[in-house]
Protein backbone atom coordinates (compact mmCIF):
# COMPACT_ATOMS: atom_id res chain seq x y z
CA UNK A 1 0.00 0.00 0.00
CA UNK A 2 1.30 3.42 -0.73
CA UNK A 3 0.64 6.32 1.56
CA UNK A 4 -1.43 9.25 0.32
CA UNK A 5 0.20 12.58 1.07
CA UNK A 6 -1.88 15.69 1.60
CA UNK A 7 -1.10 19.10 0.14
CA UNK A 8 -0.29 20.52 3.57
CA UNK A 9 2.10 17.67 4.22
CA UNK A 10 4.00 18.25 0.97
CA UNK A 11 4.07 22.02 1.37
CA UNK A 12 5.45 21.72 4.92
CA UNK A 13 8.15 19.36 3.82
CA UNK A 14 9.01 21.63 0.91
CA UNK A 15 9.09 24.59 3.30
CA UNK A 16 11.51 22.77 5.59
CA UNK A 17 13.80 21.71 2.79
CA UNK A 18 13.89 25.04 0.93
CA UNK A 19 15.05 26.64 4.17
CA UNK A 20 18.15 24.44 4.19
CA UNK A 21 18.78 24.02 0.46
CA UNK A 22 18.96 26.37 -1.36
CA UNK A 23 18.36 29.24 1.10
CA UNK A 24 20.59 28.10 3.97
CA UNK A 25 23.34 27.04 1.60
CA UNK A 26 23.07 30.41 -0.14
CA UNK A 27 23.51 32.22 3.16
CA UNK A 28 26.81 30.43 3.73
CA UNK A 29 28.03 31.44 0.27
CA UNK A 30 26.75 34.97 0.83
CA UNK A 31 28.66 35.63 4.05
CA UNK A 32 31.70 33.94 2.57
CA UNK A 33 31.62 36.47 -0.27
CA UNK A 34 30.94 39.35 2.11
CA UNK A 35 33.90 38.32 4.23
CA UNK A 36 36.19 38.94 1.28
CA UNK A 37 35.69 42.61 2.06
CA UNK A 38 38.07 41.98 4.95
CA UNK A 39 40.87 41.80 2.39
CA UNK A 40 39.85 45.07 0.88
CA UNK A 41 38.07 46.63 -2.00
CA UNK A 42 39.65 44.68 -4.83
CA UNK A 43 39.10 41.26 -3.28
CA UNK A 44 35.43 42.04 -2.71
CA UNK A 45 34.85 43.56 -6.14
CA UNK A 46 36.53 40.57 -7.77
CA UNK A 47 34.26 38.25 -5.81
CA UNK A 48 31.21 40.17 -7.02
CA UNK A 49 32.62 40.01 -10.54
CA UNK A 50 33.00 36.25 -10.24
CA UNK A 51 29.36 35.95 -9.27
CA UNK A 52 28.44 37.92 -12.37
CA UNK A 53 30.18 35.25 -14.41
CA UNK A 54 28.36 32.27 -12.96
CA UNK A 55 27.01 30.36 -15.97
CA UNK A 56 23.21 30.47 -16.32
CA UNK A 57 23.22 33.25 -13.72
CA UNK A 58 19.66 34.37 -14.33
CA UNK A 59 18.43 30.80 -14.06
CA UNK A 60 20.40 30.24 -10.86
CA UNK A 61 19.13 33.47 -9.38
CA UNK A 62 15.49 32.84 -10.19
CA UNK A 63 15.27 29.13 -9.37
CA UNK A 64 17.99 28.98 -6.74
CA UNK A 65 17.14 32.12 -4.80
CA UNK A 66 14.07 34.13 -5.72
CA UNK A 67 11.47 31.40 -6.13
CA UNK A 68 12.52 29.40 -3.05
CA UNK A 69 12.74 32.62 -1.06
CA UNK A 70 9.30 33.78 -2.11
CA UNK A 71 7.81 30.38 -1.31
CA UNK A 72 9.62 30.00 2.00
CA UNK A 73 8.75 33.48 3.23
CA UNK A 74 5.12 33.57 2.14
CA UNK A 75 4.30 30.07 3.31
CA UNK A 76 6.25 30.87 6.49
CA UNK A 77 3.90 33.77 7.17
CA UNK A 78 0.95 31.39 6.80
CA UNK A 79 2.56 28.98 9.26
CA UNK A 80 3.23 31.81 11.71
CA UNK A 81 -0.39 32.90 11.49
CA UNK A 82 -1.41 29.47 12.80
CA UNK A 83 0.56 29.85 15.99
CA UNK A 84 -1.14 30.58 19.29
CA UNK A 85 1.92 31.58 21.33
CA UNK A 86 1.62 30.86 25.05
CA UNK A 87 5.15 31.45 26.29
CA UNK A 88 4.13 33.20 29.48
CA UNK A 89 1.80 30.47 30.72
CA UNK A 90 4.04 27.65 29.50
CA UNK A 91 7.42 29.17 30.08
CA UNK A 92 9.83 26.63 28.57
CA UNK A 93 12.93 27.15 26.46
CA UNK A 94 11.70 25.22 23.45
CA UNK A 95 8.41 27.07 23.57
CA UNK A 96 10.26 30.39 23.35
CA UNK A 97 12.42 29.06 20.51
CA UNK A 98 9.19 28.14 18.75
CA UNK A 99 7.91 31.71 19.14
CA UNK A 100 11.29 33.16 18.23
CA UNK A 101 11.50 31.15 15.01
CA UNK A 102 8.26 32.78 13.89
CA UNK A 103 9.28 36.25 15.12
CA UNK A 104 12.64 36.13 13.33
CA UNK A 105 10.89 34.82 10.23
CA UNK A 106 8.50 37.75 10.11
CA UNK A 107 11.31 40.21 10.78
CA UNK A 108 13.37 38.62 8.00
CA UNK A 109 10.48 38.97 5.58
CA UNK A 110 10.72 42.74 5.91
CA UNK A 111 14.48 42.84 6.27
CA UNK A 112 15.08 40.80 3.11
CA UNK A 113 12.54 42.81 1.18
CA UNK A 114 14.52 45.91 2.12
CA UNK A 115 17.90 44.28 1.55
CA UNK A 116 17.04 43.01 -1.92
CA UNK A 117 15.44 46.26 -3.05
CA UNK A 118 18.34 48.18 -1.54
CA UNK A 119 21.49 46.43 -2.77
CA UNK A 120 20.26 44.07 -5.49
CA UNK A 121 17.97 46.50 -7.28
CA UNK A 122 19.00 49.92 -5.94
CA UNK A 123 15.36 50.75 -5.59
CA UNK A 124 15.14 52.41 -2.17
CA UNK A 125 14.84 56.15 -2.80
CA UNK A 126 16.88 58.43 -0.59
CA UNK A 127 19.64 55.89 0.03
CA UNK A 128 23.11 56.02 -1.49
CA UNK A 129 22.55 52.99 -3.70
CA UNK A 130 19.38 54.37 -5.30
CA UNK A 131 19.64 53.66 -9.02
CA UNK A 132 23.10 52.20 -8.49
CA UNK A 133 22.82 48.67 -7.08
CA UNK A 134 25.70 46.31 -6.37
CA UNK A 135 24.40 43.79 -8.88
CA UNK A 136 25.81 44.69 -12.30
CA UNK A 137 28.32 47.15 -10.85
CA UNK A 138 31.13 44.87 -9.77
CA UNK A 139 33.78 47.54 -10.10
CA UNK A 140 32.01 49.84 -7.66
CA UNK A 141 30.50 47.15 -5.42
CA UNK A 142 32.63 47.89 -2.37
CA UNK A 143 32.08 51.64 -2.60
CA UNK A 144 28.35 51.27 -2.93
CA UNK A 145 28.07 49.10 0.16
CA UNK A 146 30.49 51.30 2.06
CA UNK A 147 28.51 54.43 1.26
CA UNK A 148 25.40 52.67 2.55
CA UNK A 149 27.04 51.35 5.72
CA UNK A 150 28.43 54.74 6.70
CA UNK A 151 24.89 55.39 7.82
CA UNK A 152 24.96 53.88 11.30
CA UNK A 153 21.22 53.18 11.25
CA UNK A 154 21.52 51.11 8.06
CA UNK A 155 24.56 49.28 9.40
CA UNK A 156 22.68 48.43 12.58
CA UNK A 157 19.67 47.23 10.60
CA UNK A 158 21.92 44.96 8.56
CA UNK A 159 23.57 43.58 11.69
CA UNK A 160 20.13 42.81 13.12
CA UNK A 161 19.33 41.11 9.84
CA UNK A 162 22.47 38.99 10.11
CA UNK A 163 21.59 38.07 13.70
CA UNK A 164 18.04 37.08 12.79
CA UNK A 165 19.19 35.07 9.78
CA UNK A 166 21.92 33.30 11.76
CA UNK A 167 19.43 32.23 14.42
CA UNK A 168 16.59 31.40 12.05
CA UNK A 169 18.89 29.25 9.93
CA UNK A 170 20.71 27.49 12.77
CA UNK A 171 17.51 26.68 14.67
CA UNK A 172 15.92 25.81 11.34
CA UNK A 173 18.59 23.16 10.86
CA UNK A 174 17.67 21.75 14.27
CA UNK A 175 13.99 21.79 13.32
CA UNK A 176 14.77 20.06 10.06
CA UNK A 177 16.72 17.36 11.88
CA UNK A 178 13.85 16.62 14.26
CA UNK A 179 11.04 17.00 11.73
CA UNK A 180 12.60 14.49 9.38
CA UNK A 181 13.20 12.04 12.17
CA UNK A 182 16.98 12.35 12.00
CA UNK A 183 17.55 13.41 15.62
CA UNK A 184 15.04 11.62 17.83
CA UNK A 185 16.15 11.11 21.41
CA UNK A 186 16.01 13.69 24.16
CA UNK A 187 19.77 13.75 24.72
CA UNK A 188 20.57 13.76 21.02
CA UNK A 189 18.22 16.69 20.57
CA UNK A 190 19.91 18.57 23.37
CA UNK A 191 23.39 18.16 21.91
CA UNK A 192 22.12 18.95 18.42
CA UNK A 193 20.64 22.13 19.83
CA UNK A 194 23.97 23.12 21.42
CA UNK A 195 25.66 22.58 18.07
CA UNK A 196 23.06 24.76 16.35
CA UNK A 197 23.44 27.51 18.94
CA UNK A 198 27.19 27.44 18.34
CA UNK A 199 26.56 27.61 14.61
CA UNK A 200 24.25 30.61 15.07
CA UNK A 201 26.92 32.39 17.13
CA UNK A 202 29.56 31.62 14.52
CA UNK A 203 27.44 32.82 11.60
CA UNK A 204 26.55 35.96 13.49
CA UNK A 205 30.19 36.73 14.30
CA UNK A 206 31.40 36.17 10.76
CA UNK A 207 28.49 38.03 9.18
CA UNK A 208 28.84 41.01 11.50
CA UNK A 209 32.56 41.24 11.00
CA UNK A 210 32.03 41.19 7.24
CA UNK A 211 29.61 44.10 7.55
CA UNK A 212 32.14 46.10 9.56
CA UNK A 213 34.81 45.31 6.99
CA UNK A 214 33.15 47.84 4.70
CA UNK A 215 33.73 50.69 7.11
CA UNK A 216 36.99 49.57 8.70
CA UNK A 217 39.67 47.40 7.07
CA UNK A 218 39.51 43.84 8.35
CA UNK A 219 36.29 44.62 10.19
CA UNK A 220 36.45 44.34 13.95
CA UNK A 221 39.59 42.22 13.92
CA UNK A 222 43.12 43.62 14.28
CA UNK A 223 44.35 44.60 10.86
CA UNK A 224 47.36 42.28 11.02
CA UNK A 225 44.84 39.49 10.81
CA UNK A 226 44.06 40.26 7.19
CA UNK A 227 47.48 39.52 5.72
CA UNK A 228 46.99 40.66 2.18
CA UNK A 229 45.83 44.12 3.10
CA UNK A 230 48.88 45.91 1.70
CA UNK A 231 48.52 44.42 -1.73
CA UNK A 232 45.05 45.77 -2.21
CA UNK A 233 44.15 49.37 -2.39
CA UNK A 234 42.15 49.94 0.75
CA UNK A 235 39.50 52.55 0.89
CA UNK A 236 39.95 54.07 4.30
CA UNK A 237 36.77 54.94 6.13
CA UNK A 238 37.55 58.65 5.81
CA UNK A 239 38.54 58.54 2.15
CA UNK A 240 36.60 60.90 -0.10
CA UNK A 241 33.49 59.45 -1.68
CA UNK A 242 33.74 58.74 -5.38
CA UNK A 243 30.27 59.45 -6.51
CA UNK B 1 10.85 13.36 30.31
CA UNK B 2 8.39 15.61 32.05
CA UNK B 3 9.57 17.44 35.12
CA UNK B 4 6.13 17.24 36.64
CA UNK B 5 6.81 13.65 37.61
CA UNK B 6 9.85 14.38 39.73
CA UNK B 7 9.36 14.16 43.43
CA UNK B 8 9.52 17.56 44.98
CA UNK B 9 9.85 18.28 48.65
CA UNK B 10 6.54 19.85 49.52
CA UNK B 11 6.65 23.41 50.74
CA UNK B 12 4.12 23.95 53.50
CA UNK B 13 2.00 27.03 53.66
CA UNK B 14 3.37 28.64 56.79
CA UNK B 15 0.88 31.45 57.12
CA UNK B 16 -2.40 30.30 55.57
CA UNK B 17 -5.05 32.90 54.72
CA UNK B 18 -8.44 32.90 56.45
CA UNK B 19 -10.31 32.55 53.16
CA UNK B 20 -9.50 31.73 49.56
CA UNK B 21 -11.07 33.44 46.53
CA UNK B 22 -12.01 31.14 43.67
CA UNK B 23 -12.50 32.95 40.38
CA UNK B 24 -14.39 30.79 37.90
CA UNK B 25 -15.02 31.36 34.24
CA UNK B 26 -18.63 30.43 33.61
CA UNK B 27 -20.78 29.86 30.56
CA UNK B 28 -24.44 28.93 30.58
CA UNK B 29 -24.35 26.83 27.47
CA UNK B 30 -22.35 26.15 24.32
CA UNK B 31 -22.00 29.26 22.19
CA UNK B 32 -23.07 31.75 24.86
CA UNK B 33 -20.74 34.36 26.25
CA UNK B 34 -18.49 33.49 29.12
CA UNK B 35 -18.46 35.55 32.31
CA UNK B 36 -16.56 35.48 35.58
CA UNK B 37 -17.79 34.81 39.09
CA UNK B 38 -15.73 34.85 42.27
CA UNK B 39 -16.54 32.82 45.34
CA UNK B 40 -14.96 33.06 48.77
CA UNK B 41 -14.51 29.93 50.83
CA UNK B 42 -12.94 29.49 54.25
CA UNK B 43 -9.48 27.99 54.11
CA UNK B 44 -8.75 24.59 55.64
CA UNK B 45 -5.74 22.36 55.21
CA UNK B 46 -5.53 19.86 52.32
CA UNK B 47 -8.24 21.32 50.15
CA UNK B 48 -8.02 20.52 46.47
CA UNK B 49 -9.77 22.21 43.57
CA UNK B 50 -12.53 19.61 43.43
CA UNK B 51 -13.31 19.86 47.16
CA UNK B 52 -13.41 23.64 46.79
CA UNK B 53 -15.86 23.30 43.89
CA UNK B 54 -17.98 20.96 46.01
CA UNK B 55 -18.05 23.56 48.78
CA UNK B 56 -19.17 26.21 46.31
CA UNK B 57 -21.83 23.90 44.92
CA UNK B 58 -23.40 23.58 48.40
CA UNK B 59 -23.96 27.33 48.71
CA UNK B 60 -23.56 28.96 45.30
CA UNK B 61 -23.35 32.56 46.48
CA UNK B 62 -20.73 34.84 44.94
CA UNK B 63 -18.30 37.00 46.86
CA UNK B 64 -20.63 39.96 46.28
CA UNK B 65 -23.48 38.00 47.89
CA UNK B 66 -25.34 37.23 44.67
CA UNK B 67 -27.20 33.93 44.53
CA UNK B 68 -26.15 32.00 41.42
CA UNK B 69 -26.28 28.55 39.84
CA UNK B 70 -23.86 25.88 41.08
CA UNK B 71 -20.83 25.62 38.78
CA UNK B 72 -20.63 22.56 36.56
CA UNK B 73 -17.50 20.44 36.08
CA UNK B 74 -16.56 16.86 35.29
CA UNK B 75 -14.97 14.40 37.71
CA UNK B 76 -14.73 10.70 38.19
CA UNK B 77 -11.71 8.86 39.62
CA UNK B 78 -10.42 11.65 41.89
CA UNK B 79 -6.91 10.22 41.68
CA UNK B 80 -5.52 11.58 38.40
CA UNK B 81 -6.18 8.46 36.38
CA UNK B 82 -9.24 9.21 34.29
CA UNK B 83 -8.35 12.72 33.11
CA UNK B 84 -11.93 13.95 32.93
CA UNK B 85 -11.50 16.73 35.51
CA UNK B 86 -8.85 18.57 33.47
CA UNK B 87 -9.14 22.37 33.49
CA UNK B 88 -6.96 25.46 33.34
CA UNK B 89 -5.92 26.37 36.87
CA UNK B 90 -4.08 29.66 37.39
CA UNK B 91 -3.38 29.76 33.65
CA UNK B 92 -1.98 26.23 33.39
CA UNK B 93 -3.77 23.10 32.32
CA UNK B 94 -3.89 20.19 34.80
CA UNK B 95 -6.23 17.83 36.62
CA UNK B 96 -8.30 19.59 39.24
CA UNK B 97 -8.54 16.53 41.53
CA UNK B 98 -4.79 16.51 42.08
CA UNK B 99 -4.40 20.30 42.27
CA UNK B 100 -3.94 21.05 45.97
CA UNK B 101 -4.93 24.50 47.16
CA UNK B 102 -1.93 24.68 49.50
CA UNK B 103 0.44 24.01 46.63
CA UNK B 104 -1.25 26.57 44.41
CA UNK B 105 -1.08 29.23 47.10
CA UNK B 106 2.59 28.48 47.71
CA UNK B 107 3.62 28.41 44.05
CA UNK B 108 1.52 31.26 42.69
CA UNK B 109 1.19 33.54 45.74
CA UNK B 110 -1.86 35.63 46.56
CA UNK B 111 -5.07 34.04 47.73
CA UNK B 112 -7.05 33.90 44.50
CA UNK B 113 -7.27 30.78 42.38
CA UNK B 114 -8.50 31.07 38.80
CA UNK B 115 -10.38 28.23 37.14
CA UNK B 116 -11.13 28.15 33.42
CA UNK B 117 -12.30 25.40 31.11
CA UNK B 118 -9.77 24.19 28.55
CA UNK B 119 -9.78 26.72 25.72
CA UNK B 120 -9.17 24.35 22.81
CA UNK B 121 -12.34 22.26 23.13
CA UNK B 122 -16.03 23.19 22.79
CA UNK B 123 -17.07 24.55 26.17
CA UNK B 124 -20.33 22.78 27.04
CA UNK B 125 -20.97 24.60 30.26
CA UNK B 126 -18.86 26.30 32.97
CA UNK B 127 -15.78 24.09 33.40
CA UNK B 128 -17.02 21.21 31.27
CA UNK B 129 -15.70 20.62 27.76
CA UNK B 130 -16.46 18.19 24.96
CA UNK B 131 -13.40 16.11 24.01
CA UNK B 132 -15.03 14.06 21.25
CA UNK B 133 -12.42 15.29 18.78
CA UNK B 134 -9.68 13.42 20.61
CA UNK B 135 -11.57 10.20 19.94
CA UNK B 136 -12.06 11.22 16.31
CA UNK B 137 -8.29 11.63 16.10
CA UNK B 138 -7.80 8.11 17.43
CA UNK B 139 -10.08 6.85 14.67
CA UNK B 140 -8.19 8.86 12.07
CA UNK B 141 -4.92 7.09 12.96
CA UNK B 142 -6.44 3.60 13.42
CA UNK B 143 -5.18 3.49 16.99
CA UNK B 144 -5.94 -0.18 17.43
CA UNK B 145 -4.68 -3.55 16.26
CA UNK B 146 -6.73 -5.49 13.73
CA UNK B 147 -7.70 -8.92 14.94
CA UNK B 148 -9.62 -11.23 12.70
CA UNK B 149 -12.40 -13.30 14.27
CA UNK B 150 -12.80 -14.72 17.75
CA UNK B 151 -10.91 -17.96 17.30
CA UNK B 152 -7.74 -18.71 19.24
CA UNK B 153 -4.75 -17.19 17.46
CA UNK B 154 -2.20 -18.78 19.76
CA UNK B 155 0.35 -16.81 21.75
CA UNK B 156 1.13 -13.35 20.37
CA UNK B 157 4.53 -12.41 18.96
CA UNK B 158 7.27 -11.67 21.46
CA UNK B 159 8.44 -8.17 22.05
CA UNK B 160 11.74 -6.90 23.45
CA UNK B 161 11.74 -5.60 27.00
CA UNK B 162 12.60 -2.12 25.72
CA UNK B 163 9.70 -2.06 23.30
CA UNK B 164 7.36 -3.30 25.98
CA UNK B 165 8.51 -0.59 28.35
CA UNK B 166 8.13 2.20 25.84
CA UNK B 167 4.72 0.89 24.84
CA UNK B 168 3.70 0.75 28.46
CA UNK B 169 4.50 4.45 28.75
CA UNK B 170 2.23 5.26 25.78
CA UNK B 171 -0.51 3.02 27.12
CA UNK B 172 -0.99 5.28 30.12
CA UNK B 173 -2.58 8.08 28.10
CA UNK B 174 -5.92 9.01 29.66
CA UNK B 175 -7.09 11.30 26.82
CA UNK B 176 -7.19 14.22 29.23
CA UNK B 177 -6.31 16.87 26.64
CA UNK B 178 -3.55 18.68 28.57
CA UNK B 179 -1.12 18.23 25.70
CA UNK B 180 -3.53 19.74 23.17
CA UNK B 181 -4.41 22.62 25.46
CA UNK B 182 -0.74 23.57 25.92
CA UNK B 183 0.23 22.99 22.28
CA UNK B 184 0.68 26.36 20.54
CA UNK B 185 -0.09 24.75 17.19
CA UNK B 186 -3.41 23.20 18.18
CA UNK B 187 -6.56 25.30 17.86
CA UNK B 188 -9.89 24.98 16.06
CA UNK B 189 -9.05 21.31 15.55
CA UNK B 190 -6.53 22.16 12.81
CA UNK B 191 -4.02 19.58 13.98
CA UNK B 192 -4.30 15.98 15.07
CA UNK B 193 -2.01 16.64 18.03
CA UNK B 194 0.50 14.76 20.14
CA UNK B 195 -1.98 12.45 21.89
CA UNK B 196 -3.08 10.72 18.68
CA UNK B 197 0.49 10.63 17.35
CA UNK B 198 1.61 8.85 20.53
CA UNK B 199 -1.26 6.36 20.25
CA UNK B 200 -0.36 5.66 16.62
CA UNK B 201 3.22 5.09 17.70
CA UNK B 202 1.97 2.80 20.49
CA UNK B 203 0.27 0.53 17.96
CA UNK B 204 3.02 0.86 15.33
CA UNK B 205 5.50 -0.53 17.84
CA UNK B 206 3.47 -3.67 18.34
CA UNK B 207 4.67 -6.56 16.13
CA UNK B 208 1.13 -7.25 14.95
CA UNK B 209 0.24 -3.58 14.76
CA UNK B 210 3.21 -2.97 12.49
CA UNK B 211 1.42 -4.81 9.70
CA UNK B 212 -0.97 -1.90 9.25
CA UNK B 213 1.56 0.89 9.87
CA UNK B 214 0.79 2.46 6.47
CA UNK B 215 -2.83 3.07 7.42
CA UNK B 216 -1.78 4.85 10.60
CA UNK B 217 0.84 6.90 8.81
CA UNK B 218 -1.72 7.87 6.22
CA UNK B 219 -3.87 9.28 9.01
CA UNK B 220 -0.88 11.38 10.01
CA UNK B 221 0.00 12.75 6.58
CA UNK B 222 -3.41 14.35 6.08
CA UNK B 223 -4.03 18.09 6.11
CA UNK B 224 -4.16 18.15 9.92
CA UNK B 225 -1.31 15.67 10.26
CA UNK B 226 2.02 15.50 12.01
CA UNK B 227 3.72 18.22 9.93
CA UNK B 228 1.63 20.78 11.82
CA UNK B 229 3.79 20.16 14.87
CA UNK B 230 5.99 23.19 15.55
CA UNK B 231 8.31 21.45 18.03
CA UNK B 232 7.53 23.75 20.93
CA UNK B 233 7.53 20.61 23.07
CA UNK B 234 5.03 21.98 25.57
CA UNK B 235 3.10 18.72 25.30
CA UNK B 236 5.74 16.66 27.04
CA UNK B 237 6.10 19.28 29.75
CA UNK B 238 2.43 19.23 30.69
CA UNK B 239 1.49 15.57 30.20
CA UNK B 240 0.47 14.40 33.68
CA UNK B 241 1.24 10.78 32.80
CA UNK B 242 4.81 11.55 31.76
CA UNK B 243 4.23 10.08 28.31
CA UNK B 244 7.26 10.47 26.01
CA UNK B 245 5.21 12.44 23.50
CA UNK B 246 8.14 14.02 21.72
CA UNK B 247 9.79 10.63 21.23
CA UNK B 248 6.54 9.43 19.67
CA UNK B 249 6.48 12.44 17.36
CA UNK B 250 10.08 12.09 16.21
CA UNK B 251 10.03 8.30 15.82
CA UNK B 252 6.90 8.76 13.74
CA UNK B 253 8.61 11.51 11.74
CA UNK B 254 11.30 9.00 10.90
CA UNK B 255 8.73 6.38 9.90
CA UNK B 256 7.05 8.96 7.70
CA UNK B 257 10.29 10.09 6.09
CA UNK B 258 11.18 6.50 5.28
CA UNK B 259 7.75 5.12 4.35
CA UNK B 260 5.81 8.08 3.05
CA UNK B 261 8.28 10.58 1.68
CA UNK B 262 10.80 8.15 0.24
CA UNK B 263 8.45 5.17 -0.03
CA UNK B 264 8.35 5.59 -3.80
CA UNK B 265 12.05 4.78 -3.98
CA UNK B 266 11.20 1.21 -3.02
CA UNK B 267 8.62 0.77 -5.74
S1 LIG C 1 -0.76 12.31 26.10
FE1 LIG C 1 -0.74 12.95 28.25
S2 LIG C 1 -1.54 15.03 28.21
FE2 LIG C 1 -2.06 14.12 26.26
S3 LIG C 1 -4.09 13.29 26.52
FE3 LIG C 1 -2.68 11.63 26.99
S4 LIG C 1 -2.34 11.74 29.18
FE4 LIG C 1 -3.27 13.68 28.59
S1 LIG D 1 5.95 19.52 20.17
FE1 LIG D 1 4.40 19.63 18.60
S2 LIG D 1 2.67 18.59 19.47
FE2 LIG D 1 4.03 19.06 21.19
S3 LIG D 1 3.29 21.04 21.95
FE3 LIG D 1 4.85 21.43 20.44
S4 LIG D 1 3.79 21.78 18.53
FE4 LIG D 1 2.39 20.74 19.93
S1 LIG E 1 -11.20 12.96 38.40
FE1 LIG E 1 -10.08 11.48 37.25
S2 LIG E 1 -8.26 12.58 36.85
FE2 LIG E 1 -9.31 13.96 38.14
Amino acid sequence: MSIKLSKTFLLRKLHQITGIVPLGAFFFVHIFTNSKAMSGEKAFNDAVGDIHHIPYLLFVEVFGIFLPLIFHSIYGIFISAEARPNGFDYNYGRNWFYIFQRATGIFLFFFLLFHILNLRFGAIPGLESYGNPVAGNATQAFDIVQAEFRNAGILLFYILGVAATAWHLAYGIWLFAVDWGIVIGEKAQKYALYACIALAAGLFAVGTNAAFAFVRPCGLLPQAFCSELEENKITQPNAPRRF
Amino acid sequence: MSNSNEFKEKKRLTNPPQTVDIKIQRRDKLGENAYWETFTIPYRRNLNVISVLMDIRKTPVTKEGKQTTPPVWDMSCLEQVCGICTMVINGRVRQSCSALIDDLLVSDGGNTITLEPMSKFPNVRDLKVDRTRMFEHLKQVNAWIELDGTHDLGPGPTMSQETAQERYAYSRCMTCGCCLEACPQYHDDNYIGPQAIAQARYQNMHPTGKITIDERLEGLTQEDGITNCGNAQNCIQVCPMGIPLTRAIYETNRDITVNALFGWLRK
